[in-house]
């Protein structure tokens, strides 16, 4: 290929990529907006319980079909978005600024900090996902929070080490270099120049983490540690309507389809975000 | 090398110190213990005093550190103590459930890898041609649908429809592995598989590649040599994340299969408060957690001389 | 490169159709031989059933279930005993009891089943096992032939139902409890291998007493996985399941299934909590609170929707199969009559929320209930609805450390549990237990002299028409002020291929696996 050709198709790609990541936030935004108005948006009460239309098949009155206790599950899917985006956005927020403002802190100042929390990082890392969920479950109680908060000290070394290698690999570099000589000190170099530099594969990391984030919050629902009934809740709608699998499926895979939908529009999200960050490994 | 791999191996002391602690001191603090709970299981009415007598001959009745202390003192007289449900010794407990794991662990790597170095590779070769696409969107979905469904549907499926598996596992064999195995393949697949592609494409758009190409070295040669090998860094890079959790057993999957592997027994003792098993579970994870870090950090060196040859320490 | 990537794939897929091929099958007849594989849900060490060794925790359980051992009497479905190994059992007098044998009985190696070798049994049975021996309360035993002679350290009216608990089985002592775990017995099969949390294998048993056996082998297979059980008898892995979720029955409501269900004494019911220190002590000891809650659960729909009919609703503590069970009362689902008694009791709804307060205590109860009984949380939620409507709020405590929860007096207003109130075909345990001042699980210090007086009648009644009489009265007792409510019984079901029979579901649930067990 030659050079100026090269640039035109990188510009196309570059217009390109814009367009998508502005359907998929889009996207996304919806998604949030819905989480946020469900309540209003909803056609029936997501909890108001009707024992003889139990077990209804999709129609046009219910257009998920109804639950075991008559509940509408359109209403309980949306309602369930609540829960499940909100949960999973918090929870990536919380780690990833936390990781990142950690792994930075590390990166920079290095010897004591360091080592105190990557061995810190380390007992967390170690120490089985599972066990620590469903002993904070035990602990605490199940709900949705205490999921969070489970999830959220075993996510947040990922954070904090990309945040941290970033930092080292930017620490001896040469703009850097020229801030101190110019007389920046620790907390202006932080954030003047480290920050803003990282910031890129952090989104990167996040975005791509909600939808991992998303599963595992359900996971741990369908478990029974995070989203109690009768709260509305992918994961434990999945859960309480699994053995109904081959006889009311709609139950599991109402919930189960939007588990999916949300996540492939998030990933999607996220990928066109870190196409954007790097054209170079654009999956076009 | 081996300075450096031995000052690893000694901080997994420390390590281990901190989560058994911190697991012990969590089980006691979530309440309950394994002769509520298999009361509760039997819905049995025992006299108080049989409740206590039970609790006195597990050492349930004194304080959390002195329990603890009990507890590493026998272990570092090398004995794991009994489970508190089966009465069993633990260490031949865990490890008669380790080759189950082991087997999953491996079958569903060999199926991963199998599945997602060709399809990436084909798929960035391919890029943006329809066979891209439609491995793209598969590996969308595989990563998009959560392990509990997906194994139920694998169920229905293979094991119900189509009669190919069977439903419960008869022992460890190959043919009870592949059902659970494919479930963690596919998810696994699909996170590998992009990260495949991603590295391959990375590496096509480098200059060596057009040089190559140019001085007519055959496109298959290039892509064997150093394509492979970057594909493989990335491999190995995302097998260290996985094969913690493999290891430690994945303990849904083996719960819905009826896997009898080690993730299995380890929700099983939470659920029971059987402290002896929870506390080995948890040992082993750390003791894989340390031991992986280690070999990719060894193997890292060893692949990419740009580290071996002077980079910054991690 | 194409080429190579093609054989790859290849490769892969070979591998996978041949190691799928011949999956599940179905055990039927292979050859000449009748193959039964079980699936059971309980076998397992945390259900205190490791082995079959009787004496063993509650291994006794799957001991007689699955055919190994046989008791004394056996627990008939109307609650009566009727002989099994024994012939009869009478007591003499008030601590002495004479019970014969039948003759022939013989146990699965062979030798003779008669007194000597029950008094053996019986006599390591109260050495090791310490639920066994305190109910039993045997101070000696004769054995002379057939006759076996029992004196008690006090009068124990129902010693022979004991007797017939699963830890009564009757197994040669003279091999003992060997390594395997294999105790011989004098059931229809014989135990050839046991797997803790695993499997059971089992041969017929050529020499057995009472008939021909019909089935050569069988296996019973632990799954614990609701689905997986659903799953496996669907594929055909296993011929029949014990410990379906009802979720998965109608996948079996079809010409290729069958089933076999019964009323059983499992039921589903909740105690109010009168401790004083309770912050809800306002609310619970309201005898109209107790009286309009007990109006606003809707059993029948409990039961028709939720359960899918799968049950059947309550009136008293036991099923009216039992004659204990039958001319109990108490009050029916009525909404409009409980709205109304609140009212006048002066609980209305002042802020409009729905929910009614009175002197400002908001009507709002504490339901602590647990997940392991899969009717539990549907009954919680059945229940919050309806209570809802007329104006009680319903806080749901759906916690596996419910035992730990219960015995806080000021953790919970009302605690709803399963329970099986007569599974000796007697009344007497489940007033010891839940219901009087030193009965252990009493945690809602429920107390009332009149039942403590007809309790005392009780434990000194013979006549199992008289206990019968005195345990309405109790029920009653408890039923009259609303302290305790029972909602439903299990209707227990074991599904299987429709061409197996002999398979019969009983009300107390020691019996499954028996001679007439067959596969045609």
């Amino acid at each position: 290929m030659n050079r100026p050709v090269t640039i035109r198709v990188q510009k196309v790609k570059k217009n390109r990529i814009r367009t998508r990541l502005f359907i998929f936030l889009f996207l996304a935004v919806v998604l949030v907006l819905v989480s946020f108005f469900a309540d209003q948006i909803v056609p029936y009460d997501p909890y108001a319980q009707n024992l003889s239309l139990s077990r209804q098949p999709p129609s046009a009155a219910h257009f998920m079909g109804t639950d075991q206790y008559g509940r509408d599950v359109f209403s309980r899917v949306v309602v369930g978005a609540k829960a499940s985006v909100f949960s999973t956005l918090i929870l990536v927020c919380v780690t990833s600024v936390f990781g990142t403002l950690v792994g930075t802190l590390c990166g920079y100042f290095g010897r004591g900090i360091d080592s105190v929390v990557m061995r810190i990082s380390d007992v967390c890392l170690a120490f089985p996902g599972l066990v620590f969920a469903l002993a904070i479950a035990a602990l605490l109680g199940g709900g949705m929070s205490n999921a969070v908060i489970a999830l959220a000290v075993i996510s947040w070394p990922k954070y904090a080490r990309v945040a941290r290698g970033q930092t080292l690999a930017l620490k001896n570099s040469d703009f850097v270099a020229a801030a101190r000589l110019a007389g920046d000190n620790s907390v202006q170099m932080i954030q003047r120049h480290i920050l803003p530099n990282i910031l890129g594969p952090i989104l990167v990391t996040a975005m791509l983490d909600i939808g991992t984030m998303m599963m595992e919050l359900a996971g741990l629902s369908f478990l029974g540690l995070g989203a109690q009934p009768p709260m509305a809740e992918w994961g434990n709608m999945m859960s309480g309507g699994r053995s109904m699998l081959q006889t009311y499926p709609w139950l599991v895979l109402s919930p189960g389809v939007a588990i999916f939908l949300t996540v492939v529009t998030f990933n999607l999200l996220g990928d066109t975000v870190r196409d954007y960050m790097d054209p170079k490994t654009t999956t076009l | 090398m081996k300075h450096y791999a031995v000052k690893r191996l000694l901080q997994l002391i420390p390590i281990l110190f901190a989560i058994t602690f911190l697991s012990y001191g969590m089980m006691r603090l979530a309440g309950s213990d394994v002769v509520e709970q298999k009361m509760e299981n039997t819905s049995g009415t025992v006299s108080q005093e049989m409740i206590d007598a039970a609790r006195e001959e597990l050492g349930l009745d004194k304080p959390f550190v002195i329990q603890y202390v009990t507890w590493l003192g026998k272990l570092a007289r090398g004995d794991m103590g009994v489970s508190y449900v089966s009465h069993k010794p633990v260490f031949s407990t865990f490890v008669s459930k380790l080759p189950a794991t082991l087997l999953l662990a491996f079958v569903s790597i060999l199926l991963t890898v199998v599945v997602s170095i060709p399809l990436g590779i084909w798929s960035a070769v391919n890029q943006n041609k329809a066979a891209d696409y439609v491995i793209r969107t598969a590996s969308f979905i595989g990563n998009s649908l959560p392990n509990f469904f997906v194994s139920l549907l694998l169920m229905y499926f293979f094991a119900i429809r189509l009669n190919w598996f069977p439903v419960i596992s008869r022992g460890v064999s190959l043919q009870s592995v592949a059902l659970p195995a494919f479930t963690l393949a596919i998810a696994m697949s699909a996170k590998y598989l992009r990260q495949v592609r991603a590295t391959v494409l990375d590496e096509l758009s480098k200059d060596y590649v057009l040089g190559a190409k140019a001085r007519g070295v055959k496109f298959s040669t290039t892509m064997l040599n150093s394509v492979m090998k970057a594909s493989l860094v990335t491999i190995i890079t995302l097998l260290t994340l996985s094969i913690g959790s493999l290891l430690g057993g994945t303990a849904i999957v083996e719960s819905i299969f009826m896997w009898d592997g080690v993730g299995k027994m380890a929700v099983d003792a939470i659920n029971m408060r059987d402290y002896p098993i929870i506390q080995a579970y948890v040992m082993w994870m750390a003791i894989i957690y340390v031991l992986v870090n280690l070999i990719t950090d060894v193997s890292y060196r060893y692949l990419d001389p740009r580290i071996r040859l002077g980079g910054t320490e991690q | 490169m194409k080429k190579i990537l093609a054989i790859l794939l290849m490769l892969c897929i070979a591998a996978g159709i041949l190691s799928g091929c011949g999956g599940g099958n179905t055990p039927a007849a292979s050859g000449k031989k009748k193959i039964f594989v079980f699936g059971d849900t309980t076998f397992n060490a945390e259900n205190e059933e490791p082995d079959i060794n009787p004496h063993n925790a509650y291994s006794g359980w799957p001991c007689v279930r699955y055919g190994v051992g046989e008791t004394l009497m056996k627990i008939a479905d109307d609650g009566t005993l009727k002989p099994w190994l024994a012939k009869s059992a009478t007591n003499v007098n008030e601590t002495t009891w004479e019970i014969v044998m039948k003759d022939g009985v013989r146990f699965s190696n062979g030798k003779k089943c008669d007194a000597a070798a029950v008094k053996a049994c019986f006599e390591h049975l109260i050495k090791v096992h310490e639920r066994a021996a305190g109910n039993l309360k045997i101070a000696s035993m004769k054995a002379d032939g057939q006759k076996l002679t029992i004196v008690t350290k006090e009068p124990n009216p129902i010693l022979m139902n004991y007797l017939s608990e699963a830890y009564g089985c009757i197994i040669d002592m003279e091999t003992g409890i060997p390594k395997n775990g294999c105790v011989v017995g004098t059931g229809p099969f014989v135990a050839t291998e046991v797997v803790t949390d695993n499997h059971v294998k089992l041969v017929k048993n050529a020499n057995y007493w009472d008939g021909k056996v019909k089935v050569d082998e069988v296996t019973v297979r632990t799954i614990s996985n609701g689905d997986t059980l659903a799953m496996a008898l669907q594929s055909g892995e296993i011929n029949a399941a014990y410990g379906m979720a009802y979720a998965s029955y109608p996948l079996f409501e079809n010409d290729k299934f069958k089933f076999s269900s019964i009323q059983t004494s499992r039921c589903f019911w909740g105690m109010v909590n009168f401790h004083k220190e309770n912050p809800g002590y306002r609310i619970m000891s309201d005898p109209a609170v107790r009286k309009a809650i007990a109006m606003g659960i809707n059993k029948k729909g409990f039961v028709d929707v939720l359960l899918k009919g799968y049950g059947y609703t309550a009136t008293g503590a036991f099923p009216d199969s039992f004659a204990f069970g039958k001319g109990v009362s108490t009050v029916s689902y009525d909404p409009e009559q409980a709205k109304k008694i609140l009212q006048d009791a002066g609980w209305v709804d002042t802020n409009g929320d729905g929910i009614r307060e009175k002197d400002g205590v908001k009507l709002s109860i504490r339901w602590l209930t647990y997940p392991s009984r899969q009717e539990l949380p549907l009954l919680a939620e059945s229940a919050q609805a309806t209570l809802k409507d007329i104006g009680i709020e319903v806080q749901i405590n759906n916690t596996k450390s419910h035992n730990t929860v219960r015995k806080d007096p000021k953790a919970w207003d009302i605690w709803v549990s399963a329970n099986v109130n007569a599974g000796l075909g007697d009344p007497q345990n489940f007033f010891d237990t839940y219901c009087l001042d030193s009965s252990i699980k009493n945690s809602g210090g429920h107390h009332s002299d009149n039942l403590e007086k007809l309790a005392v009648q009780l434990r000194s009644a013979f006549d199992p028409g008289e206990r019968a009489k005195i345990a309405v009265k109790m029920q009653q007792e408890l039923l009259d002020d609303n302290s305790y409510f029972f909602c439903s019984f299990l209707r227990m079901s074991m599904i299987m291929q429709a061409n197996v029979t002999g398979l019969t579901a009983h009300t107390c649930d020691f019996y499954e696996l028996t001679a007439d067990l067959d596969i045609k």
